[in-house]
């Protein structure tokens, strides 16, 4: 369980402040912030919640912050209840440290979740289970459809430079389909965090592909 | 002083000229952010074997992935080995393919 002072907390920047310093991919993020949706349902979840403060460590060139941290902003933009703070993660190693993935691994986000006596109450890293399961099933779909990717477990630096332009394409195309999917699977890990419904607390343990993403 | 017959003009054995020309390929996830590891991969591997190698592939790609193909060879992939490589272990594996 990570430890966070108010201190330490506030020496975050705002969501805003970090779209700001980006060098990269900030059309994106904004894109991504735009394009969620969010259910009455679950946005009356997340105004009735306890104020929460919420520590993100972040880099602006990761697939899965560009994704999912803009899915955090709007909702403690729309909620009113979480107190967001963005952390540069090569910045704060001391941040990092304490939310290896399996102990190891620099993934990001990370989005830990503390109440008002700094008490850690939820930890969400990279991305939920359910939407490495499903990208992973469309991937292998995009594979079966197109004989000439091959292999979906094959490197990739085999393949003509054509087709391999073509398979980052409709890899590309898929993400783009299923990110309305994944936004829902965010929404719901995050609000079972908020409702204290979590089991992210042991998600540092799970098992992951070998070496890891986002790791540095 | 003349160079022995065996030699080029930078003292180089003419039989390592002569290796059948020896391409490394390095594919990288770019939204993993695994630049500085690709960068100083590609950096040791210039420095080491200079025009030697015929030449150093950089494939920005995603999914986690760091391979390092040595000619036909794919000496490590992360999906496989898992991590990034010592750089000395795809620096033997260059020796290896170019016999030195």
């Amino acid at each position: 369980m990570g430890t966070l002072t108010r201190e330490r907390f506030e020496q975050g920047v705002t969501y805003d402040a970090f779209k700001d310093a980006m060098t990269r991919n900030r059309e994106r993020i904004e894109a991504n912030e735009a394009r969620l949706t969010l259910s009455a349902d679950d946005l009356a979840a997340f105004r009735g919640s306890r104020p929460l403060h919420v520590m993100a460590l972040a880099a602006d060139w990761c697939g899965d912050v560009i994704a999912n941290l803009p899915v955090l902003a709007r909702i403690a933009k729309e909620s009113g209840t979480l107190d967001l703070r963005v952390f540069e993660r090569d910045q704060n190693a001391d941040l990092m440290d304490q939310y290896l993935n399996q102990g190891a691994h620099k993934s990001i986000p990370v989005f830990a979740f503390f109440d008002q006596d700094w008490n850690e109450v939820g930890v969400f890293i990279e991305r939920p289970d359910g939407v490495t399961e499903l990208r992973a099933r469309k991937r292998r779909e995009v594979f079966a459809a197109h004989p000439e990717f091959g292999s979906p477990d094959a490197p990739v630096d085999q393949l003509p430079e054509d087709v391999r332009a073509r398979l980052q394409q409709e890899l590309q195309k898929m993400r783009d389909e299923t990110t309305e999917r994944a936004n829902s699977e965010v929404v719901r890990e995050l609000r079972a965090i908020v409702e204290g419904r979590s089991t992210w607390g042991g998600a540092r343990q799970r098992e992951g592909t070998a070496g890891g993403s986002k790791t540095a | 002083m003349g160079r022995r017959p065996t030699e080029g003009r930078d003292g180089r054995r003419v039989q390592d000229r002569l290796s059948p020309p020896l391409k490394v390929r390095i594919t990288y996830c770019a939204e993993c952010g695994y630049e500085p590891q690709t960068l100083e991969l590609a950096g040791a591997l210039m420095r080491e074997f200079g025009d030697r190698l015929a030449s150093i592939e950089i494939i920005p790609w995603e999914d986690g992935t760091f391979d390092v193909r040595v000619g036909d060879r794919l000496v490590h992939s992360m999906r496989r080995d898992g991590g990034f490589p010592e750089p000395d272990s795809i620096k033997t594996a260059v020796r290896e393919a170019l016999a030195l």
